[in-house]
């Protein structure tokens, strides 16, 4: 993918009709109905190949072409850099918010999917799904620090919070590796259920999604012992149809939102006793969730039904549903 | 003759044996070939298919430190059945790649001597009764499970008058009946049943020729039962209605498909299609029922590894009995035994040549206890009704 074509597309093509478009809306609508939308959703639409930008209120302010599948995502908060996984392309693109150009690509990451990245170590987690690895980079030099085997069809990653230990979910193997996060020595295999899916962290707690095994599973992260795990069962489901994938904790992990898959729901949870709050109906599919950094909305993607629920999580209500592009795959929040 | 593999030491107390069961060259029928020498049905052996499992795994046998073992048992008609079959390990499981006559005196051999067999290659509905026996499995889908995923389908779209034409051997007139039991299950009207012949003789014209064999009655779609697919794949757009062809031909149920593109789909057909090939296959290749039946086999024994007890035994009739060993099948919806006759049960995907059109069951077809439960011989309504905890 030439980075040059890319950009040159989106300010000859995209820019301008979308330009007029979203500021004839903001004046029209957004801010008639909603106190100053500072936020910012940016979302990847792994079949249309794009960035959405999407202001609080659901509206759609640009869509960038970006490359071949782009997928998960990662966000340097202090800069607004995303680092964004184009599978079909087998690259990761730092993309420059602020300025919307890529200024670097990593190439050579064969089936890049989920990231993760570890912003005081200034390093970049990425799993390569179709081969059986993951590969940790330097972003300050750009350089491959390491390259972890795991199971077939790796998909989540997560860094601990020190940045001492890696976790990738190998999807066909049912487990999680466990590495060093500083020799890159393997640790341990988690053995989980069926599908392991996505990975977060909350204190001393990883927390992995059974897609198929249709629970969340969490883990001590000091023993790497499972210590409990959460079943979900909203109205009119069977088990069976509960496929959850991601999982996004709020600013100070006590709550935890996860997306319920083929079951079209967002379930919240009471991240400390498990208990869970509310289900919420949303679109086909839902996989992809980002939260605001007040945490008052949620945008969940919905990847069957090519939209993006917005969430009001006062009320626990959906406030609006939104075209995204073509299976929508990830969102990240700029402030 | 017992040939093994991979093997490194001869006794561990974590070991999974498992044995491709295949016929002797002689009694293997020569499958899938039409009247002009076109291959119609793939047909290959599913051991291929049994080693991508293995394969697959590996790394899960590696963390738990289990073993598992590959033996291929190729059947020879000279020595006794039942010394051929005690070569096998106890505790372990057979794979039998066998015709349907061979299969059945195998697996009942088998049954008797306590050797959990699995059926992998045939989905007559009847075996399901016939082999009502608590060490035999099958892992294929039955005739009743492809037939009411299309009867779910039809209801679906609202095409509910249908024309039923069959193929004159035995094999087509069974399969018919399975067929005629799930359209009616759902509320599909058969308008007539009809049988084509193979001859061309202008006195057979109105069971020969498409035109007329599907004429003077009205219908939504027409149904086609043609084991053989000899004779059938000449009907679509030769149907006196400009009407759908389903069945055998057209629109047909299958277990697994190259161009299901959910569910991590695309991740395995890739691996198939590279794995142990010296040239990897044109996209269009997939694992064939049999094969996927085969593979879904051996991942039901090893993805039930994950949520086993750790230091439990590995007996591969205790893992099958367990009600909580699931398989990831790569179809949305995890498949699991049924108790009552050892059917896996799974999702049905409704194909063309080129596409996967639905995933059954389909919307608003729900079941009291089981998602997938409403595609085929149901509980209540089997002849065989095995016990929960089938151990002896």
């Amino acid at each position: 993918m030439n980075i040059d074509t890319v950009m040159q597309k989106v300010h000859t093509l995209a820019a301008p009709v979308f330009a007029i478009g979203a500021m004839f809306l903001l004046s029209l609508f957004s801010l008639a109905t909603t106190p100053a939308a500072a936020a910012t959703a940016v979302i990847t639409n792994e079949r249309s190949g794009d960035l959405i930008l999407m202001n609080e209120s659901g509206d759609t302010i640009d869509v960038i072409p970006l490359c071949s599948r782009p997928r998960g995502m990662a966000r340097n908060s202090t800069d607004n850099t995303l680092y964004i996984a184009c599978s079909d392309d087998g690259e990761v693109l730092e993309f420059n918010f602020n300025t919307k150009e890529v200024d670097r690509v990593f190439s050579k990451l064969s089936g890049a999917m989920s990231l993760a990245l570890h912003h005081p170590s200034n390093r970049l987690l990425v799993s390569n799904e179709g081969a059986a690895r993951a590969t940790v980079i330097n972003l300050l030099n750009a350089e491959v620090l390491a390259t972890l085997e795991t199971g077939h069809e790796p998909d989540g990653v997560v860094f601990s919070k020190e940045g001492d230990l890696i976790f990738v979910a190998s999807e066909n193997a049912g487990m999680v590796h466990v590495y060093d996060g500083n020799t890159y020595q393997p640790i341990k295999r988690l053995i989980t259920n069926l599908r392991p899916r996505r990975l977060a962290v909350r204190e001393n707690e990883l927390w992995v999604s059974s897609e198929m095994g249709s629970r969340v599973e969490i883990f001590d992260t000091a023993s790497l012992i499972k210590k409990d795990e959460i079943i979900f069962a909203p109205r009119g489901f069977r088990s069976e149809q509960l496929t959850p994938v991601d999982i996004l904790f709020d600013q100070t992990g006590s709550t935890a939102f996860i997306a319920l898959g083929s079951a079209n729901h967002v379930v919240i949870v009471d991240a400390a006793n498990r208990k869970i709050l509310k289900y919420i109906l949303v679109g086909r599919r839902p996989w992809g969730l980002g939260l605001t950094e007040d945490g008052k909305r949620l945008f969940v993607l919905n990847g069957l039904s090519d939209d993006v629920t917005i969430i009001n999580t006062d009320n626990r209500r959906p406030v609006r549903t939104s075209r995204a592009g073509l299976v929508p795959h990830s969102v990240e929040i700029i402030e | 003759m017992l040939l093994a593999f991979m093997f490194t030491s001869s006794i561990h107390a974590n070991t999974i044996d498992i044995t491709v069961v295949t016929a002797a060259a002689e009694d293997r029928k020569s499958a899938g070939k039409s009247f002009a020498g076109i291959t119609v049905i793939p047909d290959r052996p599913v051991q291929r298919a049994v080693e991508l499992a293995l394969y697959e795994s590996a790394i899960l046998f590696e963390t738990l430190e289990v073993e598992a073992k590959l033996h291929q048992l190729q059947l020879s008609g000279d020595s006794n059945l039942e010394s051929q079959l005690s070569n096998t390990p106890t505790g372990g499981m057979l794979i039998l790649d066998l015709p349907a006559a061979q299969m059945k005196t195998v697996a009942r051999q088998a049954n008797a001597m306590q050797r959990v067999a699995i059926n992998v290659r045939h989905s007559d509905s009847n075996l399901r009764e016939s082999l009502c026996l608590p060490y035999i499995f099958h892992t294929i889908p039955s005739d009743r499970m492809y037939f009411d995923a299309l009867g779910q389908f039809l209801i679906y779209r609202g095409w509910r008058k249908v024309l039923l034409v069959q193929g004159p051997t035995t094999e087509d007139t069974v399969r018919a009946e399975s067929m005629v039991k799930s359209l009616k299950k759902f509320g599909v009207t058969i308008v007539d049943q009809r049988t084509f012949t193979l001859s061309h003789h202008p006195d057979d014209r109105d069971e020969n020729k498409p035109e007329f064999l599907t004429g003077g009655v009205s219908y939504d779609v027409v149904a086609v039962i043609d084991t053989q697919k000899d004779y059938g794949r000449y009907l679509q757009y030769s149907t006196r209605s400009a009407r759908p062809v389903v069945g055998d031909v057209g629109l047909t149920p299958a277990s697994w498909h190259f161009a299901l593109e959910r569910y991590g789909a695309p991740q395995l057909n890739e691996r198939y299609r590279r794995f142990k090939s010296d040239i990897t296959p044109g996209p269009q290749v997939a694992m064939t029922d049999a094969e996927f039946a085969a593979w879904s086999a051996v991942k039901l024994v090893t993805n039930s590894l994950n949520t086993r007890p750790p230091g439990t035994e590995l007996d591969v009739m205790s893992l099958l009995h367990d009600p909580a060993s699931q398989v990831d099948l790569y179809k949305g919806t995890r498949g699991s035994m049924r108790h009552w006759n050892h059917q896996l049960r799974q999702p049905i995907l409704l194909t063309t040549p080129d596409t996967v059109v639905a995933v059954a069951p389909m919307p608003k077809f729900l079941h009291p206890k089981h998602y997938v439960d409403t595609l085929g011989i149901d509980e209540p309504e089997s002849g065989c009704q095995l016990p929960p905890n089938a151990q002896q």
